[in-house]
Order: structure tokens, then sequence, then C-alpha cells
């Protein structure tokens, strides 16, 4: 998780909810690869859990969204997303052929305290007001969603003690 | 379209349809959002870009781009790159692959787009190992290493791929890994823009056949930026010097930029055709020389 080239102590309240946007664009983004690459390796499930966190960025997505266009209209945005890096989307390499649902899920899970743990330390450097309160709006949803994330991995029956080293992913030959 | 009407691309805008069939996990899926990124800031639309690979899991790269692409030959990456920007110098020429595609079999070519300073990104994603084929040992594999092709430990030293190409002269040599996401973009962006040859090599963990040291976890045990260490890129002989602990540790970020880039083999060419066709008779009678009176 990163950032390139933001100014956080100078954000003003229309680049940190173009900021939000992106880090949601990017998790919805790295999910749906998520659940193409579990589709490709034959792991329905996970595949499954990944479309239901698509979805929930989205949503996330289109309400920060409506959001900014009710305070800003289509003013130009000056954030892009190559000024972030994994920030809510889960790392690249936290998927693996066959996983479980609950180590997608606990995959998932680790995404959300990373997002949160992002807006915890990007506070201190926000001098405006308003963007102040937005981050700590965004620091407490990343809450909410570790929350229903984990509120899904209670649902789970046991694991049946297989792991992924049980299968052989095979690269295809050239 | 930006508010001054210049067009300004997105990493996405670079991203195709095609679904990467690479091991979930795998390093590689790091580093081609590492090339989205890069790519989206140079700003130049997909269709000016030649994405040119080998053969190996890490060459199905251009595929998952929306530049030209041309996953070709194993280990003729190169001088197939070559042939592309010297028939169309204005493209903006990349070449990737493995360690195998580029310093087993294709290691001949690599001195000689360095001599001729060919206008080229050559990004290497270094796993050790022979991915695609199911895990042998690959030039850059440590010694001792036990694979399918080495059941008692490899009996070789690895090759360097670092030190080899700042032996032979190349104008920007740099490391990446996806330990350091922003690292790995800024620097692909940066040999990019280098007037010339330019190398990255990339630590790209095989999440099926590398070993547990290679991993995420392992790579950034060892990692170290070099602009920490307070390293000019400038000075080649320390450059070289820092090269050296390639396996032991890794340094990321740019180990050699040429402050002086020599003129590239395309512009040689360039001043030598401009120089010759000045007594050359127009074009329309070049068949007149032909045909004897
Ligand atoms: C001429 C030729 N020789 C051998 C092969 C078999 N082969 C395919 S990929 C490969 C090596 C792959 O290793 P690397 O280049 O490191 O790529 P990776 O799969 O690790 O990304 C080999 C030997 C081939 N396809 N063509
Ligand atoms: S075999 Fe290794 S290098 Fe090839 S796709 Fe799988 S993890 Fe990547
Ligand atoms: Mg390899």
């Amino acid at each position: 998780m990163a950032t390139r080239g933001i100014d956080f102590a100078n954000l003003s309240l229309k680049d940190a909810l173009d900021l939000a946007i992106l880090i949601e664009d990017e998790a919805q983004e790295r999910y749906e690869d998520f659940a193409a690459q579990m589709d490709q390796h034959r792991t329905p499930e996970a595949a499954k859990f990944f479309r239901y966190m698509v979805e929930n960025e989205a949503k996330h997505g289109r309400e920060l969204t409506a959001r900014r266009l009710q305070l800003f209209g289509d003013a130009p945005r000056s954030v892009t997303p190559a000024m972030i890096f994994d920030v809510e989307a889960p790392d690249f390499d936290a998927a693996r052929a066959f996983m479980t649902p609950r180590k997608a899920m606990e995959a998932a899970l680790a995404s959300e305290v990373k997002a949160h743990a992002f807006f915890v330390a990007a506070l201190p450097a926000l001098k405006d007001v308003q963007v102040r309160a937005l981050f700590e709006e965004l620091r407490e949803e990343e809450l909410e969603h570790q929350h229903l994330v984990q509120i899904e991995l209670a649902k789970l029956p046991p694991e049946s003690g297989l792991s992924e080293e049980d299968f052989v992913d095979e690269p295809a030959p050239q | 379209m930006s508010a001054t009407g210049t067009c300004e691309y997105q990493p996405k805008d670079y991203k195709s349809d095609l679904k990467p069939i690479w091991c979930p996990g795998c390093g590689d899926f790091s580093v081609v959002q590492g090339i989205y990124r890069a790519l989206a800031a140079i700003g130049r639309p997909p269709h000016e870009i030649a994405f040119v690979s080998g053969i190996g899991c890490s060459s199905r790269i251009p595929g998952y781009t929306t530049a030209y692409g041309f996953n070709s030959v194993h280990g003729r990456a190169l001088p197939i790159a070559q042939g592309i920007k010297m028939a169309n110098p204005e493209l903006t020429v990349l070449a990737a692959g493995g360690d195998g595609d580029g310093f087993s079999i294709g290691g001949g070519h690599i001195a000689h787009l360095i001599r001729r300073n060919m206008d080229i990104t050559y990004i290497v994603m270094d796993n050790q190992i022979y991915g695609l084929t199911k895990g042998q040992l690959s030039p850059t594999s440590q010694k001792g290493r036990v694979t399918c092709t080495s059941r008692f430990g490899s009996l070789e030293e690895p090759v360097n791929p670092l030190l080899y190409v700042l032996a032979y002269g190349a104008g920007f040599v740099a490391q990446a890994s996806p330990t350091d996401l922003v690292g790995m973009a800024a620097t692909i962006e940066e040999a990019i823009r280098y007037p010339g040859f330019a190398f990255v090599n990339i630590q790209s963990p095989c999440v099926t056949y590398g070993e547990e040291a290679q991993q995420i976890k392992g790579l950034k045990a060892i990692s170290e930026t070099l602009a920490s260490l307070g390293h000019n890129p400038a000075d080649r002989l320390a450059a070289m010097d820092l090269a050296q602990h390639y396996g032991e540790k890794l340094h990321l970020g740019v180990f050699y930029r040429n402050p002086e880039p020599p003129p590239t083999y395309g512009d040689l060419v360039k001043e030598r055709q401009a120089l010759l066709s000045k007594d050359a008779p127009p074009k329309e009678r070049i068949l007149d020389l032909f045909i004897k009176k």
C-alpha cells in the first residue's frame, strides 16, 4: 500500500473525494481480477465471494461519486489512478489457486484492515477541516467493512483440513 | 480529455481484455500493474507502443496490455524489438521476458543491443526458475538449488544480470520488485524515458516453483533502496560494486544512468542516411542507375 505524489497537507475536499473514489475503483478492479483468476483456476466458491466484494466496493464507489457530483459537478479531476497503489485493493499476491472461501475472506479482511490503517496514517497530515471529517468517516467505514467480512466468515462451516498445497496448479504448456 | 484539452491516459487504458492465465499470486501480476502505471505517466497512446516478448510465463505480458504486442520466440524478443524500432523509430518499444529467456537462450543478443544503444526498454521478470516448463534450473538460480533438473542441487554459479549488462556498457540499469510498487512503476517509467537501451531487472516471485526466500516476505527482508544508501546513479563503478550483491541483497532503484547518453543506433542511421542521400538521385530516377544507356 502506498501513494505517489499526493500532497495530503493541501488536499482539497474535491481531491479527497476523488481519491476515495479511485481507491474504491482500484479495489473493485482487483476483486474483479481475483474473481476471473478463480474462474480460470476452477475455484468457484472463492470467485463468488470476490464478486460479492466487487459489488460492495462498487456500491461504496457509487455513493461517493453521487456526493462528488452534488458538491462539485463535473469539475475536472486533478488526482489520478496512478497516484494510489493497493490502498484498499487486496495485494496482488493475496490470491492463490484453489483457495478456500475462508482464505478469500481472510484476504478481503486484511485489505479492509490495510485501508483503515491508510486513513489513520493520513489523518495527521490533513489540514482542511472538511477533508479531515471525510477521512474520519472513511476510516470508520473501513471498520464497518471489516465487520461485514467477519459476519461472512462466521457463517462458514469448519475447514476441510485441505490446503492449497494439496493441489497442484498446472501452468499451460507452450 | 483534461481541462486543457490534452489527452490523458489512465493505467486502465493499457489493460487489455485478455485475462492473465498466470497462477494467482504470481509476481508478474504486479509487474503488469507497474507497466500500466508507467505507460499512463508517459502518456503515449497504446497504438504508438510496441511490446515484444519471448516465451515463458512472463513473456505472456504483452497480451495483457493494449499496446501492439508480439509473444514471439524463446530468447528472441530483443532482435525482433530491434527490427521493429529500426523499421518504425517513432514507436516506443518495450521488450520483456524471463530470466531463462533473457540470460540463457537469448543471452547473446543483449550485448549487441547495448553496444548499439538501441532505444529499447528491456524488462526481465527474474524468478530464478523456468516457470512455464514447470520448475527447471534457470541461469539465475542459486548454486545448490534443488529442482527437477538438479535433484542434488545445482553445481553452477548464477549469472548476475545486473553486472552482465553493466559490464557491456548499458546506459540505464535498474532493479525493482513488487515489495515496492511505487518504486517499480517509477523505475519502469524512467527506463522508458531514457534515450537508449534501458534494462530493468524485476525480482518477480514464482509462487508455484519459487523458494520461500524468494517470495514477497523473503524479498522484503533483504530489500533496500539505492536512494536510501545515498548511491549516485551517475557513478558506474559504484553501481558495479553494489550490483555484486545480487542474490544476497535486493537493491531497488537505478544503479546506473549515463549522465551523457550517447546517440542511439537509430540516430546514427538517420544521420548516415541524410549524408548519403545528399548526392543520391531522386527516388523516381533510381531505376535509371540500373538501366544501361
Ligand atoms: C527454442 C525453445 N527452446 C525451449 C523452449 C521451452 N521453454 C519454454 S519457456 C522456457 C523457459 C522459461 O523460463 P523463463 O524464461 O525464465 O520464463 P518464466 O516462465 O520463468 O517466466 C523454455 C526452456 C521453447 N519454447 N523454445
Ligand atoms: S509457474 Fe510461476 S512464473 Fe509461471 S505463472 Fe505460475 S507462479 Fe508465475
Ligand atoms: Mg523465469
